[in-house]
Formats: C-alpha cells, sequence, structure tokens
C-alpha cells in the first residue's frame, strides 16, 4: 500500500514537473498570437489561419505591447509604429515587408458626384477619414497636403478607429467619400466605388513586421516572419493588391 | 581683358568661362545657378503641391528620355537632344527635391514610382514623338500656371525657368515643318495631373 502510494505520488510530481517545463518551454505547434493592421485582415487569415490574430490600428496595438499584451509579432501599417517599439527594446529589427497606396472611395449610388479628388473643394460632402494616430488617417494628411487640399478636412464628419471602420462606413452609404487602402477598397469593390489618387501625391506606405522581444516563441515568431517574406508569402500579398517590398532609393 | 587663373595653372578668359557655363547650363535646360529660391517658410501647399507634381514629372520625363536612347527609333541625330533634356529633367528633381525638402516635406524618390508606357510607345518614331510631346506639353502647362499664379515669388522664378527649359524641349519632338504654338496652354494641377495619370502609374 505505501509502495503504492509512493509510487503515485512521484507519477503526481513527475506530471506537474512535465507540465511545468512544457508551459515553460515554447511549443512547436501551439499557434502564434499576432498583432497586425486592420488592412492585413483578410490576407494573413487566408495565408496562414492556423494563427491566432489580434487586428487593429497600428498605433492602437502598439500602446496594447507596450502595455504587455502577449503579442508573438508585430505588423505594423506604418514604419513609425515599430520603429518606436524597437527603439524602445520591445520588438527586435523590424523589416518592410510590403507597400500599400491610398483611394478614394465613394458608395456605388455616388450621391455627392464625386469624380476626382478635386471634386472635394468644389461639392458639398460628407467625408470620413480615420483619425491622425492612425497610420491610414496620417497617410490621408499626406495626400491632401501634397495636392494642395487641405482645405477638405472642413468637410470631415467622422473620424474612425482604423481603416476598417473608414471602409465600412461608406460600404454602408453612411459617408459621401473616405480615404482607404487600395486593398480594403477590393475588398468592398461590389459596394463602392473607388477614385484614383494620383501617384505623385501617393504618401510612401510601407508596412514593417518585428517579433515582439517578450514573445516565448520567437523561433516560432521568425518562422511567421520568414514565411511572409517567402514567394509564397509575397505571391498572397500581391494576390490581395498589396505592393512588392520597395527598392531602397539609389 | 581680365583674367582668371585657372588652379592648375590655365588662363581662362572670364568672357569664355560665363559663356561657356551660360552654354553649358542653357544645354542642361535650366540656368539653376540664378535661381535663389527662397526656404519654403513662406510657400503655400498651392505652391508645394506644383512642386510635388513637379517632381513627379521630372522623374517621367527623365525615364522616358531614358526609354527613347534604349529603343534607338528615332534619327540618331537627335540623341544628343535626348541626352540633354535627361540631364535637363533630373537637374529639375534635383532642384525640386532641394525646395520640398527645405520646406519640410520627404520628397518622393524615382523608386517611388512605377511608370506605365503603353506598349507601343518605343516601337516607332512616331509614337516617340507623339508621347514626348504629350508628356512636355502637359508638364509645360502645369509649370506655366505655376509661374503664374504661386503665392512665392522665388517659386514663379522657378517655374518660369522649367517653364523655358521644356518649351525647348518639345521641339525635339515636333517633326520639321510642323506649326509653332503661338499660345501653349497653361494648366491647373487637376488637367495636368489628369494628363499624365496614365503614364504616372
Amino acid at each position: 500500500m505505501k509502495t503504492r502510494l509512493a509510487t503515485l505520488v512521484v507519477a503526481l510530481l513527475a506530471g506537474v514537473c512535465v507540465a511545468a517545463v512544457a508551459s515553460a518551454r515554447p511549443q512547436a505547434n501551439a499557434p502564434l498570437t499576432i498583432y497586425a493592421a486592420a488592412s492585413l485582415t483578410d490576407v494573413f487569415r487566408s495565408f496562414d489561419s492556423a494563427q491566432n490574430y489580434s487586428f487593429g490600428a497600428s498605433n492602437a496595438l502598439e500602446t496594447q505591447i507596450r502595455n504587455g499584451a502577449p503579442a508573438d509579432v508585430y505588423a505594423s501599417a506604418a514604419p513609425l509604429n515599430t520603429q518606436r517599439l524597437h527603439r524602445a527594446g520591445l520588438v527586435e529589427k523590424p523589416v518592410t515587408f510590403t507597400a500599400n497606396r491610398l483611394a478614394l472611395i465613394v458608395p456605388r449610388s455616388n450621391p455627392a458626384g464625386i469624380r476626382s479628388i478635386y471634386d472635394l473643394r468644389s461639392k458639398p460632402v460628407k467625408l470620413v477619414v480615420a483619425g491622425p494616430a492612425v497610420p491610414v488617417g496620417g497617410y490621408t494628411l499626406t495626400v491632401l497636403r501634397k495636392m494642395g487640399l487641405s482645405s477638405v478636412l472642413s468637410k470631415v464628419v467622422s473620424r474612425e478607429s482604423d481603416v476598417r471602420a473608414v471602409t465600412g462606413k461608406i460600404a454602408l452609404g453612411q459617408g459621401d467619400a473616405g480615404f482607404v487602402y487600395v486593398t480594403d477598397a477590393r475588398a468592398v469593390s461590389d459596394q463602392v466605388t473607388v477614385v484614383r489618387v494620383p501617384a505623385w501625391a501617393q504618401p510612401r506606405v510601407r508596412y514593417e513586421i518585428a517579433v515582439v522581444s517578450r514573445s516565448s516563441n520567437k523561433a516560432a515568431a521568425q518562422a511567421f516572419i520568414t514565411s511572409v517574406l517567402s514567394a509564397r508569402g509575397q505571391t498572397a500579398l500581391k494576390n490581395a493588391g498589396f505592393l512588392a517590398i520597395p527598392k531602397a532609393p539609389a | 581683358m581680365s583674367v582668371i587663373a585657372g588652379r592648375r595653372g590655365h588662363g581662362v578668359g572670364k568672357r569664355s568661362l560665363d559663356r561657356r557655363r551660360f552654354l553649358l547650363a542653357t544645354a542642361s535646360g535650366v540656368a539653376l545657378a540664378g535661381i535663389q529660391v527662397r526656404d519654403a517658410k513662406a510657400a503655400t501647399e498651392n505652391d508645394l503641391a506644383y512642386a510635388n507634381f513637379g517632381l513627379a514629372t521630372s522623374y517621367l520625363v527623365a525615364d522616358f528620355y531614358s526609354r527613347s536612347l534604349e529603343a534607338a527609333k528615332l534619327e540618331a541625330s537627335t540623341r544628343p537632344a535626348l541626352r540633354r533634356g535627361r540631364a535637363a529633367a533630373t537637374l529639375h528633381a534635383r532642384e525640386l527635391t532641394a525646395l520640398l525638402t527645405g520646406a519640410g516635406d520627404t520628397p518622393a524618390t524615382a523608386e517611388d514610382f512605377t511608370f506605365e508606357w503603353p506598349v507601343p510607345t518605343f516601337a516607332t518614331a512616331a509614337s516617340i514623338r507623339r508621347t514626348g510631346t504629350a508628356v512636355l506639353r502637359a508638364s509645360l502647362g502645369a509649370y506655366q500656371q505655376a509661374a503664374a499664379t504661386l503665392t512665392e515669388p522665388t517659386y514663379r522664378v522657378l517655374f518660369a525657368s522649367l517653364s523655358a527649359s521644356v518649351a525647348q524641349q518639345v521641339g525635339t519632338f515636333t517633326t520639321a515643318g510642323a506649326p509653332a504654338e503661338p499660345f501653349p496652354l497653361a494648366l491647373d494641377l487637376e488637367a495636368a495631373s489628369a494628363a499624365l495619370e496614365a503614364f504616372l502609374g
């Protein structure tokens, strides 16, 4: 009886030890927690559905990582966010993995009759944009400044928390026009009409990705980043309308 | 006649030096040495919009010249003019980059653009001439408008200079005997942008 009890205790202790070791070490097959810009929602989910994603505005995700959120990978729509975290030692060295462009979208019914961005000046328009701290909101300000059209900001009726919210409002006809990424416009192409932003006024939209320093699964996190940078990852991004990794200026 | 002694002991007449500099600047398309563009604090957003457009257009024009040279469809006698045009476009881009940097902007680089030239553009001399004329006229139109309407006087001088340079270049692509255009059309930014949208990508 005593022997059986001792065996049971040993077995229980061994089990506890194994469990403790297992929880402390990364599990090769455990899904990663990936914090990614809202504009990456569709492409990341279809590219690798095995991971846990948290999509949102890059600036909001940056704040969450600063506050200790348990992310393994951070993918931002603006280098500003990743670089700030890198300087704070909260993510490892970020790499650029894709690029994007801005577009103006209007509801299919186009109640304000917008045919060109310059029409925003002359027509009564309910303009929807993202907040200035959100990457797409900052890029919107750049486009308008480059075109000499910042005055149309007086027509903004709503500042949204991320690009998906802007897209949704225009698709539902709750605004006359909104600035989004080309890739988001594609996702609702049956509900909106795209008005091109001229190439000369485009902001430099770069996406960066990095391993979160506190990740307990850095090897797998790095492997995810490698797969995004691989031919397969780049093809998935290209098929979703993203642009190839830009060349560095000569 | 006063003489400027060259550093390596070559005597060079001032007049001939000035003439050479003038010819060089003219060949490059714009006499940049004479332009004093003030720090852009006084420039309005509209002034800078023309600068951003002009920068993209300069990269476009430089790319057009490079491809025209590669295609080698125009008469061999035009090659020096094509090279001078490309050099002028490069200088224009450099000047506009400096202007935008001075204004606190992050200017575009050539790598930010993927220019789109319709397939037959460089296939024949005629299509090169047609496209070259269209691209240069649109940029000339915008520069004329800028020279006349911008707020900052030194910007107006720069755009007047760019207009003169581009007007010279248009001649490269017009066939002999083509009528001179008495009043090239000034274009506002919206119209000029629309005219070049297909090429700018």
